[in-house]
């Protein structure tokens, strides 16, 4: 509808594979192909091997995949149920005070996850809280990343619910609570999901606050992936990334679908 | 239960969007609130349902003051244009919503959807979800939803503005129904669409610019209307300006008789007359102009004359041989048709 | 009122206990060392060492450097799969939403083995020229980590970015174009005006995503690239130097929200 003439039409298609492909499909490939090779210093891969895969699912690679589903679930969970309440509290409020709680949600994003992670030492090495050591730290770092971006989403959400259902709601004798609970919560489900599926996604590649917390025996996927890569084990560090990205793909899947169901409804 | 706005103001950051209201709607009866968009009318309405919280004034249902009880707390049923049906839920628990709300016990939930669905006939309907159903159907469920809680007072706000004109005809018809087998229900209606309001209300409230301009019977403001606004706004008018005389008016050089009861001799009045009971030909009252424009609308011809620099509209029954653009013609009408309109001379 | 402010008080406890007060502590501990009493030596210090002023350097020119580039080659791939449709387009969309959820070493880790020294572009090179050495060696320096930042960042300006065209009219085009518009008018004149809220938006997150990237740097295991928040991990988890950590870290806030900030101001004032 832009372009009519055939010829720029191939032109235009042309140029983007030629950016495309390279850049955001190969790099993709290249690390699948990795995970099933030894060796890679020509235009293929050679070697094939799927030993890359047995040592990625066995003994610390799993314990470190479980670690990293647990840290991600927890973390989103508690993220969706912080920032969905802080973004519903915020609706209710003036024009003023909601900018504010805007401002203040959206500020981690902002903030350097590094120094997240950094102040989070900082703060649970010392009393009255000690987290230091133990696997709370990394998910109370991961959970204050991630609820920035469930804030921002569910009140996004909130913005475009249409306050005539709130308000049928009322009229028929429901409290705000019944309200909140049989009317909103339901319509705002599809987007509930669809955050939990973007902050379990953040939280599985978490890198940046995870390297300056982990604890021994709490260390995430990714931590594991660059550790290998680190050592020079970059085909094994390839088949734990593909480990990663499938658990993930795996879990945003099943959320997905429980998104459909609820938009059916 | 009647519904009684006593001075109710409502203004957001100083901008009044209804000013000082008074008005009374006895129990069992329908009010229309007609009026252009922007006249307050449904500000009125959604005070009534405890959506605005008027800025002086209160609102009374019944006896009951309710200015100060949250929505939840007023037992109105109410539905709106857009119909606002739960998504998520089917008709049978959007019908069930409110009773749930109140705890109603279940046996008593089974029957009262039931019954609600039955009056609305959409009880073929109950296991559907509300985006399987045409908008005339959910304009149905919304009202059988707001009948389930047995309400004694029902707000209807331009429920039919979403229908085509055939559907919001039929669906005029079921409305007179309802209200025949719920007498005791009073009805607050705010549409724009005088045809609703004529056929459905025992009285209707015409606003304009936030404030109230006329409140009476169908029959009365179409009769005789209080003012321009209200003459133009309830049916076709034509409004000419005309100087009071003995036992008549002038008008465009031509005396006319009508009553001039309660009007000053001397003094500048608007003559209403409605277009349908300006006839073509001479009798008393004539009128001398050239056809301007004439259109044809099937059972009628439509009239536009222009008399001495003013248009008027005559409806005729459809001519074998209408007049040309530019002819000449006689119009007239019987004094007893006009009404002398002396207060608020706008012409518009 | 007082009752809504109560609703809102437990997650802003929350945010305030888990992020705002260790941010606090943060800025505490580069003020005062261990000595106790306050002063901006710290600060001296670190402003005072090469490599603290090359990683401000170099984070300070990669973010927009980074930035733009997303926007200019997001723009240009959101435009054709919106506009220029061709079979598969709808699939390259479900590629970019899939592409978002994975993290940005990623990007690196292939790009090792693309351009690495072993890799497979030098070892064709060297296959078909006999020579010792490929030509690609920019993979350890900043070029590296900015086009791994381009790689990555682009689908977050893409994303917004369809939603943004999903919205627009295509009446306003062919309307445009049978008034005889060519396409590059009508880039400019009808789908610019309406992109250029989403890109003002996206710009900003991007900006602040770069500044703050840490997996990317950190994967390419180069010394010669040091951005801020690589410094801060070093000094803290390498070098045990807390109070210099806090000082980078404060900068490094500074910054990113100062330029977070500027560029929203910027932005704003650009009519977006």
């Amino acid at each position: 509808m832009l372009v009519h003439s055939r010829g720029t039409k191939w032109a235009v298609w042309a140029l983007f594979l030629v950016l495309f492909l390279p850049l955001f499909a190969l790099p993709l490939l290249v690390v699948l192909g990795a995970s099933f090779a030894t060796h890679w210093s020509s235009i293929l891969p050679s070697g094939p091997t799927t030993a890359h895969y047995s040592a990625a699912t066995r003994g610390e690679a799993l314990q470190a995949l479980t670690t990293s589903l647990v840290t991600a679930l927890a973390a989103s969970l508690i993220a969706l149920t912080v920032g969905t309440w802080a973004a519903l509290a915020a609706a209710a409020l003036p024009k003023r005070v909601r900018r504010l709680l805007d401002a203040l949600f959206v500020l981690p994003v902002a903030v350097p996850s590094v120094v997240v992670g950094l102040a989070i030492l900082v703060a649970f090495s010392q009393p009255p809280i000690l987290l230091n050591g133990t696997r709370w730290i990394v998910i109370a770092a991961h959970t204050v990343l991630v609820t920035a971006f469930a804030y921002q989403s569910v009140s996004a959400a909130i913005v475009r619910l249409d306050p005539a259902y709130e308000q049928a709601a009322a009229s028929l004798g429901a409290r705000p609570g019944y309200v909140l609970w049989r009317v909103k919560l339901p319509l705002l489900l599809p987007s509930l999901t669809a955050a939990a599926g973007l902050c379990f996604a953040l939280s599985m590649g978490e890198l940046s606050a995870t390297m300056m917390l982990y604890p021994p025996d709490w260390t995430p996927l990714p931590v594991l992936i660059y550790a290998a890569t680190d050592r020079g084990s970059l085909f094994a560090g390839s088949a734990l990334a593909v480990v990663l990205m499938t658990a993930t793909l795996l879990v945003l899947l099943a959320v997905s679908r429980i998104r459909t169901k609820a938009s059916y409804r | 239960m009647g519904i009684r706005f006593d001075a109710v103001t409502v203004a957001y950051d100083g901008n009044v969007v209804l000013d000082s209201l008074d008005l009374a709607v006895q129990a069992g009866e329908v009010m229309a609130l007609l009026g252009p968009s922007g006249s307050g009318k449904t500000t009125a309405l959604r005070a009534v349902a405890g959506f605005v919280r008027p800025s002086a004034g209160r609102v009374f249902l019944g006896e009951r003051d309710v200015t100060d009880l949250p929505p939840y707390r007023r037992g109105i049923g109410m539905v709106v244009q857009q119909y606002a049906l739960f998504p998520h839920l089917r008709v049978e628990d959007n019908v069930a919503f409110g009773l749930k709300a109140r705890k109603v016990a279940k046996t008593e939930i089974r029957a009262r959807v039931a019954e609600a669905l039955e009056m609305t006939g959409m009880a073929a309907y109950a296991r559907r979800h509300p985006r399987e159903l045409s908008g005339g159907q959910q304009q149905r469920v919304a009202v059988a939803r707001a009948l389930a809680i047995r309400p004694d007072v029902l707000l209807l706000d331009e429920p039919l503005s979403a229908l085509d004109a055939r559907l919001r005809s039929d669906m005029l018809a079921e409305l007179a129904r309802l209200h025949r087998e719920l007498p005791d229900v009073s009805i607050l209606y705010v549409t724009h669409d005088q045809v609703e309001a004529l056929t459905l209300a025992d009285r209707i409230a015409v606003m304009d610019k936030a404030r109230l301009q006329a409140c009476g019977t169908p029959r009365e403001l179409y009769r005789a209307p209080a003012n321009a606004f209200t003459a133009s706004f309830v049916g076709n008018a034509n409004l000419l300006p005309v100087t009071v005389g003995a036992d008549g008016v002038a008008f465009a050089g031509a005396e006319l008789k009508v009553d001039t009861a309660g009007a000053a001799r001397g003094s500048k009045a608007t003559l209403c007359v409605r277009p349908h009971l300006v006839g073509l030909g001479d009798g008393p009252n004539r009128l001398q102009g050239t056809v301007s424009e004439i259109q044809w609308r099937g059972s009628t011809h439509r009239l536009y004359v222009d008399v001495d620099g003013h248009r008027v509209m005559a409806d005729v029954p459809e001519l074998r041989t209408p007049p040309a653009h530019g002819d000449e013609v006689t119009l007239h009408f019987a004094p007893r048709d006009a009404s002398l309109l002396t207060a608020g001379i706008t012409h518009g | 009122m007082v009752r809504r402010l109560l609703w809102a008080l437990p997650p802003v406890v929350l945010l305030v206990l888990f992020f705002l007060y260790p941010l606090l502590l943060v800025v505490q501990q580069s003020l005062q060392p261990d000595t106790g009493d306050t002063s901006l030596q710290p600060y001296a210090d670190v402003f005072a060492s090469g490599a603290f002023r090359e990683a401000l350097w170099t984070t300070v020119w990669l973010a927009p450097a980074a930035t733009a580039g997303c926007l200019v080659l997001g723009f240009f791939l959101a435009l054709v799969i919106a506009f220029v449709p061709f079979r598969g387009a709808r699939a390259v969309a479900k590629f970019i939403d899939v592409f978002l959820s994975f993290p940005s070493f990623l990007i690196t880790l292939a790009l090792l083995f693309i351009y690495g020294t072993v890799g497979m572009a030098n070892g064709m090179w060297t296959d078909v020229t006999g020579a010792a050495e490929g030509p690609f060696q920019f993979l350890t320096t900043p070029w590296g980590v900015l086009l791994a930042e381009i790689t990555y960042f682009t689908p977050f300006v893409m994303r917004p970015l369809l939603a943004a065209f999903s919205h627009l009219d295509t009446a306003q085009l062919e309307a445009a174009s049978s008034l005889g518009a060519r396409a590059p008018r009508i880039v400019r004149q009808v789908i610019l005006p309406e992109a250029l809220p989403a890109l003002a938006a996206d710009g900003s997150l991007v900006l602040v995503l770069c500044l703050n990237e840490f997996g990317i740097v950190l994967f390419t295991g180069a010394k010669g690239v040091t951005t801020l928040p690589m410094l801060v991990y070093g000094k803290a988890i390498l070098e045990s130097d807390y109070p210099g950590a806090c000082v980078v870290a404060v900068v490094n806030v500074v910054i990113s929200v100062g330029l977070y900030g500027l560029y929203r101001v910027v932005s704003r004032r650009a009519g977006a």
